[in-house]
């Protein structure tokens, strides 16, 4: 219990939480909790310090309507590593995403995105994306008039939660709970003076007990916050595996300044290599988990060489060589010597791996069946799972959080009660569309792709070189890639 | 498209039957000196009976009163744009007097806001008000705030001064259920501080409202418990202004006619308050 004996004002509450809330607290006489420590009251708390709880809660703290509203941060890992998150100019952490202009649109509104370290962010104009099977390509480049139009911006995942500390520390009045784990949720009791009966209560392994007016699930995808409000969440594993490591290349990339983002369609998963700033480069290579296991295996040498068949040899050359347990590097060598390609439209050479950056882990798609319940919304992946390979998982996140933030700055200026799922509809209404069709289109883009023969091969390559050659089809993708496009819902 | 034989004679047999247009109590009543009403109540008894069988689902956000909860933002909006137009808008500690509060739907709301000071909310229902004295235990942050007590207007202690005057008095989808309207309304102008307002919501008395009110939500789609809405009391615009601006010391009245539309709520339209519903402001001489 942290409420004094003298009494609170309401001011000095922030204004939402009354002062007999903290009357309640000290004489709660009669309560139907087995625990004698009671709950102390917040307008807001955040399961998670994700990107997309760290966002919410940032937008939260820099709108005026929404800056007085008592809000809590619990996250079970301490966050010092991330605030004070610092690597040299050759070093990349390996987990990044793929930010859209209007992700960075958002993040700069909440004033974030300028405590985001910019020499470590990199954006890239074009995109190089082709079927590893027949070779057929669509290429994405801006129109002249749209030429070096940023279509996304690649970081550390690390660099952007730590220029969102950053932001909520400098905003202030967001109490963070870090290193401390979700022991419990349950619904509240009801008391003499207050019914809590809907309020859920978050009791966390230090001792303290939060009732929270609004419980927000940033929890990722396995998030308790989900399963105590009783929302199931569906889908599928795809059985394949995203290995992710951090690259050196031969230089800065084919197109200089303006960087390029190439991805293979292979017939066990797409391999893509984004852009670092420099001569780096970070690799998503999704793939059975046979493989990935057996990549892992690899000296840095032959994992190298791998990654280099991987967007220049034929399927079969890559199968054989999967098989090999070492030597990939001069496999290669021998291999290249017969194998045609224009090196201009690949990626680089690949000549370093960065030492303990290769890791993977499992891919899946999973959308909740509802993101709000009473005084509960789930956001970021606690709500959805999508594949990695159109690069949107943390930009839906980021589309969540800029609407649930709206959803709840609306109803505190209508007075409504942020928890209740009156004032959270809109929130859903907006989100739940339009995140369940891209799921959808990723999802059949990764199934249409992990064919490797049979009448839909030549048919997708069709496909594709349809869409290279027309123009607006081209470019209503790269506007949906780039989040700039008309929303469809 | 032209009219077809067949749509005529629809069109027949869905107005045989209706009810005539009538000039309602509150079109003459306002016209009667006014009796003396210091005992007398303004409230309808049939029209207790009928919302205290609706006190259970009032806050069920998807039972008969969902239409008002998703009007209650509007109502907001209303208030704020009677405020703005003040030649010096007002700043917080705002005292509302919500009467005929319901299940507290708007008493809540503009508990919460900042800007409010306090909110007595009135209602006559006993069962009514036993739902929102029970919902608003579910906010903390409403105790200290609001006040809801089983009464009507006439059962209120007269202001004795300014200090015990509101500076909003709101009557939302209250007006259309009162039996002597102008009597009522004499009684609440006493309880608003020189330069407050009058902020209410009400239907307009013609064809559509009896078609949207009478026959759509409570007949057809069945959205609204039947026996709601007697359409004979619904009042309009003007008949409000002419009230008011009768030499009864009130000024600058405003009007905002909001209309359903289904899949996208209640949305703003210009001259909609000719039809259906509407929100009617009108401020207190200072």
């Amino acid at each position: 219990m942290k409420i004094p004996s003298t009494s609170l004002s309401t001011r000095q509450l922030g204004g939402y939480v009354c002062s007999g809330c903290t009357r309640q607290l000290r004489r709660q006489r009669r309560s139907y909790a087995t625990s004698t420590v009671n709950p102390d009251l917040y307008d807001v708390v955040c399961v998670g310090g994700g990107p997309a709880g760290l966002s919410l809660l940032a937008a939260l703290r820099s709108q005026p309507a929404t800056a007085n509203l008592k809000i809590a941060l619990v996250e079970s890992q301490r966050l010092d590593a991330t605030r004070n998150f610092q690597l040299p100019p050759t070093q990349f952490s390996n987990r990044c995403s793929s930010l859209t202009p209007s992700s960075v649109r958002f993040l700069e509104q909440v004033g974030a995105w300028q405590h985001v370290d910019q020499k470590r962010v990199q954006s890239y104009e074009e995109m190089q994306v082709w079927d590893g099977v027949t070779g057929a390509r669509i290429e994405f480049d801006w129109p002249a008039e749209k030429r070096g139009q940023t279509i996304a911006y690649m970081n550390e995942n690390l660099n952007l939660t730590s220029g969102l500390l950053k932001r909520i520390d400098e905003l202030g009045g967001v109490e963070v709970l870090d290193g401390q784990k979700v022991e419990d949720i349950a619904l509240g009791s009801e008391t003499e003076d207050f019914d809590l009966s809907s309020w859920p209560v978050v009791s966390l392994s230090g001792g303290r007990k939060l009732a929270a007016r609004l419980l927000v699930g940033a929890d990722g995808a396995n998030s308790p916050v989900r399963a105590f409000a009783g929302i199931g969440s569906r889908g599928w594993d795809y059985e394949r595996h995203g290995v992710v490591a951090t690259l050196q290349m031969e230089g800065p990339g084919w197109g200089g300044e303006s960087k390029i983002a190439y991805q293979r369609f292979l017939p066990t998963g797409p391999v893509a290599m984004l852009p670092l700033p420099g001569d780096y480069s970070t690799l998503v290579w999704s793939t059975t988990p046979a493989l990935a296991a057996h990549l892992k295996t690899l000296s840095p040498k032959d994992f190298i060489a791998m990654v280099n068949a991987a967007f220049r040899l034929s399927p079969v050359d890559l199968a054989y060589m999967h098989t090999q347990s070492d030597g990939q590097a001069d496999e290669l060598a021998w291999r290249s010597q017969h194998t045609n390609f224009d090196q201009h439209r690949i990626p680089q050479q690949v000549i370093g791996v960065q030492e303990g950056s290769i890791a993977s882990f499992p891919l899946k798609l999973r959308h909740a069946d509802t993101y709000i319940g009473e005084r509960v919304a789930l956001v970021g992946d606690a709500a959805h799972t999508i594949h990695p390979l159109a690069g949107q998982g943390l930009n839906q996140g980021q589309g969540d959080v800029e609407s649930l933030a709206n959803t709840i700055q609306y109803a505190v200026t209508h007075g409504q009660d942020i928890g209740v799922r009156m004032s959270l509809e809109p929130y859903n209404a907006e989100r739940y569309a339009a995140n369940n069709m891209l799921l959808g289109v990723v999802d059949k883009l990764h199934k249409l792709y992990a064919v490797e023969s049979g009448p839909i091969v030549p048919l997708r390559s069709i496909g594709l070189r349809a869409v290279n050659a027309l123009g607006p089809v081209k470019q209503f993708f790269m506007d949906q890639a780039a989040g700039t496009g008309v929303k469809i819902l | 498209m032209p009219l077809q034989p067949t749509s005529l004679r629809n069109l027949h047999l869905l107005l045989r039957g209706t009810p005539r247009f009538v000039q309602n109590q509150f079109h003459t009543q306002w016209q009667i000196q006014s009796r003396s009403q210091s005992t007398a109540s303004s409230v309808n008894p049939i029209e207790v009976s009928h919302f205290n069988a609706l006190a259970s689902s009032w806050w069920d956000p998807h039972g008969s009163s969902r239409l008002l909860h998703l009007m209650n933002p509007l109502r907001h909006d209303f208030i704020r744009s009677c405020h703005a137009s003040q030649p010096t808008p007002p700043g917080s500690n705002l005292r509302f007097l919500d009467i005929g509060c319901g299940g507290g739907i708007f008493a809540e709301s503009a508990a919460r806001l900042p800007s409010t000071a306090s909110v007595t909310a009135v209602d006559p229902s006993p069962e009514v008000l036993a739902v929102a004295k029970a919902h608003a235990r579910r906010d903390p942050a409403l105790q200290g705030k609001l006040t809801y007590l089983n009464t009507s207007i006439e059962g209120l202690p007269r202001p004795r001064g300014p200090d015990e005057q509101y500076d909003v008095l709101s009557l939302f989808e209250v007006i259309e259920h009162i039996t002597h309207p102008a009597d009522f309304l004499d009684a609440c102008a006493q309880f608003v501080k020189p330069g407050g307002w009058i902020v209410m919501s009400t239907i307009a008395r013609t064809w559509t409202s009896w078609l949207t009110t009478k026959v759509v939500a409570e007949d057809v789609v069945g959205i609204v418990p039947k026996g709601t809405h007697d359409w004979e009391k619904y009042i309009n615009e003007e008949e409000l202004r002419g009230y008011f601006l009768r030499e009864r010391g009130w000024n600058s009245p405003r009007v905002m006619g909001v209309v359903y539309v289904p899949g996208l709520g209640w949305t703003r339209v210009k001259g909609s308050e000719k039809v259906g519903n509407y929100f009617f402001g009108i401020r207190k001489d200072e």
